[in-house]
């Protein structure tokens, strides 16, 4: 699809930017999961007959041009919200030890508004006709999952905040560029300050120089991270 | 890419970003700004905001230039009498930090409403970038705010006793779910006349 298709009408963006004031903490991302997506192949079984030798075309991607780009603000924010979220409940049951509480509403709230912004990304998704992003169909999804896993201190919870939303503000800085709808620019231009701030605490709460990072775009997502 | 009608846009965030450097100058130069009483995030606050501005102040001349227009090197009109008023009444932390807040609190409102306005891509990028370097410093900002509010500046520390810190500076430092824009400065407000 060529770029111009790939844009929505401005009027839909409008629409489905929507009010967020009254969207932190309202709701959770719906299907954050470590479930394989649906559709994938079985393990291995009895040997069985040969694969069969037709082919069979790779499905097309979900999201091309511009779209792409508010799928990508869309998974990036819906997995900052779920692992935050996780990290806040898993504080909360005691997995990471004796946690202070500045640490679990830090947690807590961070994660609201990145839920916010990918419910924010999505309604403009689906404004435009397009799907809205279930999950974190992200190539690094695993990793930083991984890195969840294997928190075991206050300490690793805020490491992991750090880079997660420094690679949150990145992305969005660099989706604030490449959109040319106005409500997609708005709501990039917006959130990608508050995944700032989000990250400029979790520093403080570290101990770190309030250093901001000479190139606000480094580690960035491009859309050649979704899976979808 | 030529963009004559960002040249104004440009020009009065130039004008914020020169204000902003110059008071946090200012404030450095105070024992308890960055001097040897000062609060260590306060003073590496003060440091890392003045490397942040310079980096703004180039690329904001750079893309001023590429747009044909000329470069605003004076201070905010509207804001540079505010800090001249307010810079002899500063008399500790809280006072800096309060001052440094106001500034950063309109600069980022600005940036943010200029990536809306900008014409060039590449520009929008770059504004939003320093958008979120002023976006991270006023979380800090609120943050040492709320903590020198209880009387006990011995939480603003590096690292920060995370036990004795209040719940609520967890979040203070991001009070919007979108950052807001009704205090940016309007385009003409710092454009060369």
């Amino acid at each position: 699809m060529s770029e111009v298709g790939g844009r929505l009408p401005r009027r839909r963006f409008l629409a489905g930017l929507g009010t967020l004031a009254g969207l932190a903490g309202t709701a959770a991302l719906a299907a954050c999961s470590d479930a394989p997506p649906a559709g994938a192949p079985p393990g291995p079984s009895t040997p069985g007959p040969p694969p069969p030798t037709t082919t069979s075309t790779a499905a097309a991607p979900a999201y091309t041009g511009e779209a792409a780009l508010l799928a990508l603000g869309a998974a990036v924010s819906g997995l900052a919200g779920d692992l935050l979220g996780q990290a806040a409940a898993g504080a909360g049951q005691g997995r990471y030890g004796a946690v202070p509480a500045v640490v679990s509403s830090f947690l807590s709230g961070a994660a609201a508004q990145h839920v916010a912004h990918a419910e924010a990304w999505n309604r403009l998704l689906v404004a435009g006709g397009r799907p809205a992003v279930t999950g974190a169909p992200l190539t690094v999804e695993p990793q930083l999952r991984g890195r969840l896993t294997g928190a075991l201190a206050p300490v690793d919870l805020l490491g992991l905040a750090a880079d997660l939303t420094g690679t949150v503000a990145a992305t969005l800085t660099v989706i604030a560029g490449g959109v040319t709808e106005v409500a997609a620019v708005t709501l990039a231009a917006g959130a990608a300050p508050v995944a700032a701030m989000h990250g400029a605490t979790a520093g403080f709460l570290l101990g770190r120089p309030p250093t901001a990072p000479a190139d606000p775009t480094a580690g960035a997502l491009g859309p050649d991270a979704l899976t979808v | 890419m030529t963009a004559p009608a960002d040249v104004p846009i440009l020009q009065t965030a130039s004008s914020l970003v020169e204000l902003t450097a110059d008071t946090y100058g200012s404030l450095q130069a105070l024992p308890f700004g960055g001097g040897p009483s000062a609060l260590a995030p306060v003073r590496d606050l003060l440091a890392a905001g003045i490397e942040a501005l310079g980096r703004a102040r180039d690329d904001l001349a750079a893309a001023t230039r590429a747009a044909g227009g000329r470069v605003q090197t004076d201070p905010d009109p509207k804001y540079a009498p505010v800090v001249a008023q307010a810079l002899p009444t500063v008399r500790g932390p809280g006072d800096v930090v309060g001052l440094a807040l106001t500034l950063e609190d309109v600069l980022a409102q600005t940036l943010v409403r200029d990536v809306v306005d900008l014409s060039v891509p590449e520009v929008r990028r770059t504004v939003a970038g320093h958008a979120t370097a002023s976006a991270r410093r006023k979380a800090v900002l609120l943050t040492l705010q709320t903590l020198l509010a209880t009387g006990r500046a011995e939480l603003a520390a590096v690292p920060p006793d995370l036990l004795a810190l209040p719940p609520a500076a967890g979040t203070v430092g991001f009070p919007d779910v979108l950052f807001p824009t009704e205090k940016a400065s309007p385009a003409t407000e710092g454009a060369v006349r």
